[in-house]
């Protein structure tokens, strides 16, 4: 804003100085009209010495009175002295009688007239309600005065009594003959130039104002507009990754060619390298154990030609540890490859409507030989909990929250699963607290929290199971949250899956 | 006379194995590492059954091909692809071009020999006339237990040897869930809970093909799957 008012403060100072540079010749030409005004009435008075002549008790006579009338105008004064400095004849009037103001011409003229409460500190107007009173000063020993009485016309601008205005007075001589018989003097206030003057500055106020009010609406947009993109920008730079750090969405990069333009597209570059080194992680375990495969089956099929051949017996034990390390191996591949087969399953999965009360029944009548030695309580809405996706994965999600819940469980009493009508499903187990540092990490792909030596060896974990519930819940337009209970006896896994009305 | 299995399979090692592991139980077996010499082979002489890969050497695709092309020169060598890679892709695929199973390769050899004897009884089988039948008949469900066919309503329904396997282990006993494990014990794979559920949904549609309405085969959440009378 100051910027743009440096750039624009340059108006009303060319106004200013070109009003006053017109004013400086309106001037000029206001001394030439005077001057003009006294030569004139001299000229009408040469020769004339008579009418000059001093008869004490009486005014000046009618014939001068009547040169000067014939030669004067409105607004001057016109004043008659002889060689003795004595006023011979005086006629006029400093002061404007009426002085009605030219009616507004157009939109500039009223904007002008309306800001006069504004412009009225900064410019002194003329007044017409001055001393015009002609001081003995000014007859006797003004400068111009005498030099007409020694034969030299001559101008000089001074203040009122009350220095309320200019006045401009010319002295002329009145020759006869050879000698100067007396001087005329010819005297105007420049309130008129000066309200014109006046009127003009402060159009050219006006217009600076118009100006500025213009330029600050223009910027207010363009700023506006700016902070508006920027907003929005900031907004889609904040949803487009989430708490557990993934990229939810793109940002759709902006088509202008500005400099936001330019910061959103790499922005939009930045999301998509970060999206794409997210999948290539997540795609990691299933393209390992893809590529471990091949390798795997050489031992593999090795060991079983190895077993069909007679073998001393020490080598036979080898050859079953070999095996029983393989197997462990296979299981590792397995569990990895299933989080990429599930990924590619929710992806191609069609979505259907199903009674999730229905799932939780059958799974957790199962899980009775599943996991014989933890118990299951199970709570259900009374009405039906309908959900949009696939009864088979939701049961999938279900399972890997009830291994998980059962691996934790401190025994003493039962993983507690219940659903809500609103489709808010938490399986809750006593045991062990969730460490502090990663709660919302445990929902991502390899990534697992379990103390070392709390499961048998011969059973892997790559923390996948839960990285799984996440994609499940995902599919069935849901979160997942991990958090432990409110009194630290134990877990809570809930999954919110929006209900299908 | 001993039966002959090709396998075509581009690493050294693995093919190696698996000959040797296929000769030990008393087939002919001939390997090849790319497609070009092993189709020239198959030219001059069909083996009695072909184990195929997928990705061949140059070629990631190639054993794809190499299978479409074998079923042009004969519809009855039975094809089984034996790999690494386990994308429902991949398995679709496989199928479509003609092949008879699919096997991933931490299959075990139990598994492979289980479908090739199983391939050749049905070969044999087909060739000449049954003198004794083996049949079981579940509603509609009908499974030729020697030739491994299957029919619903009287019309044959086009399944893998899995697959096969898969419906008989769930419908042997109607109304009982058969769970994963057992299923997959039934049908000589070992496979994540996820295949067995995309290997059902297969089944499912190949039976709604014939019949829209076919909804026998029961989801018990969580258990497993129920045959549905």
């Amino acid at each position: 804003m100051a910027l743009v008012a440096l750039v624009l403060a340059p108006i009303p100072w060319l106004g200013y100085r070109y009003v006053k540079d017109m004013e400086a010749v309106l001037r000029e030409g206001q001394e030439q009209a005077l001057v003009g005004t006294a030569r004139a009435v001299a000229t009408a008075l040469h020769d004339r010495p008579e009418l000059l002549e001093l008869r004490p008790g009486l005014a000046a006579s009618g014939e001068v009175e009547r040169i000067l009338r014939s030669l004067g105008r409105a607004d001057l004064r016109i004043w008659i002295i002889d060689r003795q400095e004595r006023l011979l004849a005086i006629t006029g009037d400093l002061r404007k009688k009426v002085n009605p103001e030219p009616p507004a011409g157009d939109a500039l003229d009223v904007l002008a007239r309306s800001l006069r409460p504004v412009t009225a500190h900064l410019l002194e107007r003329p007044t017409e309600d001055f001393d015009d009173a002609l001081p003995e000063s000014q007859i006797s020993g003004a400068g111009e005065v005498r030099s007409a009485l020694q034969g030299m016309a001559g101008r000089r601008w001074r203040n009122s009594t009350d220095s309320r205005a200019v006045i401009l007075s010319a002295a002329h001589p009145i020759w006869s003959g050879e000698e100067v018989v007396g001087a005329v003097v010819v005297e105007e206030t420049t309130n008129a130039i000066r309200s014109l003057s006046d009127r003009t500055l402060e159009k050219v106020a006006a217009v600076t104002l118009l100006v500025f009010a213009l330029g600050a609406l223009v910027l207010l947009a363009f700023a506006s507009r700016l902070s508006l993109r920027l907003r929005r920008l900031r907004d889609e730079a904040e949803q487009a990754i989430d708490s557990q750090g993934r990229v939810k969405k793109l940002i759709a990069g902006s088509s202008s060619g500005d400099e936001l333009g330019d910061l959103s597209r790499s922005f939009s570059t930045a999301l998509e390298r970060l999206a794409q080194y997210n999948a290539y992680l997540e795609k990691l375990g299933g393209r390992l154990s893809h590529e471990l495969r091949t390798p795997v089956t050489v031992v593999r099929s090795s060991l079983e030609n190895l077993k069909m051949a007679a073998l001393p017996d020490e080598a036979r034990i080898y050859t079953e540890r070999a095996s029983e390390g393989l197997a462990r191996l296979d299981a590792i591949l397995t569990r990895m490859s299933e989080a990429t087969r599930l990924e590619s399953l929710v992806r191609e999965s069609q979505r259907e409507r199903f009674d999730a009360r229905e799932v939780l029944r059958g799974c957790v009548s199962g899980y009775a030989a599943v996991f014989p030695d933890v118990k299951f309580a199970l709570s259900l809405p009374d009405r039906p909990v309908w959900l949009r996706g696939a009864p088979d994965l939701y049961a999938q999600m279900l399972d890997k929250l009830a291994a998980n819940a059962a691996d934790f469980s401190s025994r003493d009493e039962p993983v507690r699963i219940r659903l809500d009508e609103k489709g808010a499903l938490t399986v809750s187990n006593s045991g062990p607290l969730l460490p502090a540092e990663m709660p919302g990490r445990l929902f991502e792909s390899m990534v697992s929290v379990r103390p070392e030596g709390s499961r048998p060896p011969s059973t892997p974990h790559l923390g996948l199971g839960l990285y799984m519930v996440r994609l499940i819940a995902q599919f069935h337009g849901g979160s997942v949250r991990a958090a432990n209970r409110e009194d630290g006896s134990g877990v809570v896994m809930r999954v919110d899956c929006p209900v299908s009305s | 006379m001993a039966k002959t299995v090709a396998i075509v399979e581009d690493d050294p090692a693995i093919r190696a194995n698996y000959a040797d592991l296929l000769r030990k139980h008393g087939y002919q077996v001939s390997a090849f590492a790319d497609r070009s010499s092993a189709l020239a082979a198959f030219r001059s002489r069909l083996p009695d059954l072909a184990l195929l890969d997928i990705g061949l050497v140059g070629e990631p695709d190639g054993g794809f091909a190499l299978c479409r092309e074998l079923r042009a020169l004969s519809a009855a060598v039975p094809i089984i692809f034996l790999t690494a890679r386990d994308s429902d892709f991949d398995v679709i695929s496989g199928l479509r071009m003609g092949a008879d199973d699919y096997l991933t390769k931490d299959a075990g050899i139990p598994h492979l020999l289980a479908r090739i004897s199983a391939l050749f009884r049905r070969a044999d089988l087909v060739r000449e006339a049954p003198a004794e039948e083996e049949i079981l008949e579940r509603g509609e469900l009908r499974l030729d237990m020697k030739r491994f066919l299957a029919s619903w309503k009287a019309q044959p329904v086009d399944l893998t040897l899995t697959e096969f396997w898969l419906v008989h282990g769930v419908a042997r006993f109607p109304g009982h869930v058969k769970n994963r494990e057992q299923l997959m014990k039934e049908a000589h794979i070992v496979v994540d809970d996820s295949t067995i559920t995309s290997h059902v949904k297969r089944i499912r549609r190949k039976f709604q093909a014939v019949d829209p309405s076919f909804a026998a085969i029961d989801t018990v959440y969580g258990l497993g799957y129920r045959w549905n009378n």
